[in-house]
């Protein structure tokens, strides 16, 4: 029962910050958003700075009261029933941190017992934990003495303690080296295929999100203007894949007239065809080029990456 | 996967079993107990302060050739306030150590309530408040000839378990004050802590202060409770039942302090000041 429920559903979701007491300032940080994530999906939030991502996140994880819409974690009002839906999802966030004297175990023990764990099954989770995530080295290191990524990896442990269902991670692998962050993915996409965690996750990492998330939304000035999969996406916004040839002779009239044609830039012997699918045209390309007694010398298919989606709805 | 929403059981939140709640409750107790025990500073909080304010204020009792009821008087005031800031602190610290870690939504994160973070920590409070009696009772006795249980032993008793429910009131407030003011309200919280208890007759009788200072310390119960055990050293006491209606005003603040608290939980989320002071 209750599996056709999505795990996260957003409906015109609005915040707006005020600040200043004599200047009041307002910052709309989001303007009637609308998701809806599936369970046991890995779902990215992308956007610029500002765009309303954490908002949107720290709504959803109860941390934030929306001043309109609605949101619904596996069925319940994150308004409403706050208090009951916290035993069941947990976040991390890139720039985590904890109380500075503690050590990592003592930081799981902590958390844990807010969660209700308490004797053996506490000890049993936080050594499970300290075990998964290797911070066993370091048990008798203070947080403030933790390196970035130690520090990181022990977010990930505390945002395991209750065995979420829903698990929020803001900038998961924010300002780790590239080998930390690749051990981090992998964690992540772990924990979906083991426990099937529905996770939400923001990122500036294109081939983060390209790699871990079934579903990307984009989200800019608080509105999500884009959302499916990363393939979608490309789709949505048209950019279209590039077929760099090289033919003899040069590129014969006619051929922006091509059915999926989108542009075509000729350069001596060399053209670059962007249509809206590779796949589907280079065939029927290939084909109407012979027809036309033209030789293709070399030929490069470039399918668009995700950042040329980010970087065109951004603008 | 359908898109229609079937309704879930609601999420069990209420019939938790009392070991659930008790393991919520001491886990703010941890956390003060590991801080208290890894940090040089908390060592001074309990005896370096304590003790020097002790110590001056003994010594001024000499200078001014007080007998030993008047000592006591004076004495009695010293522990007060030792007792009741010491206290306080804990119970603030249950909100203070998130905000100078900036790690604040990780406790609101989880399916914690308010009386869980003020009982947990003032519970550690307690505790380091009967150690500073302790130490200063001594210090009194040994310096001063000051009788520490001339009162008598359910007078003292009540009067100290009337300065922690004080305190249990002000490190509420104080939690409150952070969390709608931000750190900007760490210094003008604690300064509160000495502005009630020199409106309670913390050094002197009530009755010297002007009269609508009066007014206000008979709405604060340390008053009563010190009140209550000077009349245990032979000091006429001002009302019928002091302790009495001092407990009941703790009471009444508890509860008010742990709604004030509660709001300003709400208001943080709702103002987003609650993710300000996290990360």
């Amino acid at each position: 029962m209750g599996a056709s429920t999505p795990a996260v559903e957003v409906r015109d979701l609005a915040k707006t910050f005020r600040s200043g007491w004599l200047r009041r300032r307002e910052t709309e940080a989001l303007r009637g958003a609308n998701l809806r994530v599936e369970r046991g999906a890995i779902f990215g939030l992308l956007g610029p700075n500002g765009a309303g991502k954490t908002t949107l996140l720290s709504i959803l994880a109860t941390l934030l009261l929306p001043d309109r819409g609605t949101a619904t974690i596996l069925g319940h009002d994150v308004v409403r029933e706050a208090f009951a839906i916290r035993r069941r999802l947990n976040m991390a966030s890139g720039n985590a941190s904890f109380v500075w004297s503690l050590r990592p175990a003592e930081v799981l023990s902590f958390y844990g017992r807010l969660y209700g764990l308490h004797g053996r099954a506490l000890r049993s989770r936080v050594g499970e934990l300290v075990e998964r995530f290797e911070l066993l080295p370091h048990l008798k290191t203070e947080y403030n003495e933790l390196s970035t990524g130690l520090k990181q990896r022990l977010a990930l442990a505390k945002a395991l303690l209750n065995e979420p269902e829903v698990l929020f991670l803001d900038e998961p692998t924010l300002g780790l080296d590239p080998d930390v962050s690749i051990r981090i993915r992998g964690q992540i996409a772990e924990l979906r295929r083991e426990r099937g965690t529905t996770i939400i996750l923001t990122t500036h990492y294109m081939r983060e999100a390209e790699e871990l998330c079934d579903r990307i939304a984009f989200i800019k000035g608080g509105r999500i203007l884009a959302e499916g999969s990363a393939d979608d996406l490309k789709r949505q916004i048209r950019i279209g894949d590039v077929i760099a040839l090289r033919l003899e002779p040069a590129a014969p009239f006619g051929l922006a007239a091509l059915p999926g044609m989108m542009q075509v830039q000729a350069r001596g012997d060399r053209v670059e065809c962007t249509v809206d699918s590779s796949e589907k045209r280079l065939p029927e390309l290939l084909r109407w080029l012979a027809d036309h007694g033209v030789l293709v010398r070399d030929c490069q298919v470039h399918e668009p990456e995700l950042e040329e989606v980010f970087v065109e709805l951004a603008r | 996967m359908s898109s229609r929403a079937e309704p879930l059981p609601a999420v069990p939140s209420r019939g938790e079993g009392w070991a659930e709640e008790w393991v919520r409750l001491t886990a703010f107790a941890y956390r003060n107990l590991i801080m208290a025990r890894r940090n040089v500073f908390f060592l001074f909080e309990l005896t370096f302060w304590p003790g020097v304010a002790m110590i001056s204020h003994g010594l001024l009792t000499r200078f001014l050739d007080l007998t030993p009821p008047m000592t006591a008087f004076i004495l009695v005031g010293t522990i007060a306030l030792s007792a009741v800031q010491v206290c306080q602190l804990d119970v603030a610290y249950a909100v203070l150590f998130d905000i100078w870690s900036k790690s604040m939504k990780h406790q609101f994160l989880t399916p914690v309530r308010i009386h869980h973070l003020a009982l947990g920590s003032w519970l550690v409070g307690v505790g380091r408040g009967v150690i500073v009696w302790g130490l200063m009772a001594l210090i009194g006795s040994r310096a001063f000839g000051f009788d520490f249980v001339g009162a008598g032993a359910p007078r003292v008793a009540m009067f100290l378990l009337g300065c922690f429910m004080t305190a249990l009131v002000i490190g509420l407030l104080v939690c409150a004050l952070v969390l709608l003011f931000g750190t900007r309200a760490e210094t003008s919280a604690w300064a509160a802590v000495n502005f009630f208890v020199m409106l309670s007759g913390i050094y002197y009788p009530v009755s010297v202060l002007p009269g609508w200072a009066q007014t206000l310390s008979a709405g604060i119960p340390l008053t009563y409770f010190l009140d209550g055990i000077r009349a245990g050293y032979g000091f006429p006491s001002a009302y019928a039942h002091p302790f009495a209606i001092g407990f009941a005003l703790s009471l009444l603040y508890v509860v008010l302090a742990h709604w004030a608290l509660a709001a300003a939980v709400t208001r943080s989320r709702r103002t987003g000041l609650l993710l300000k002071v996290s990360e």
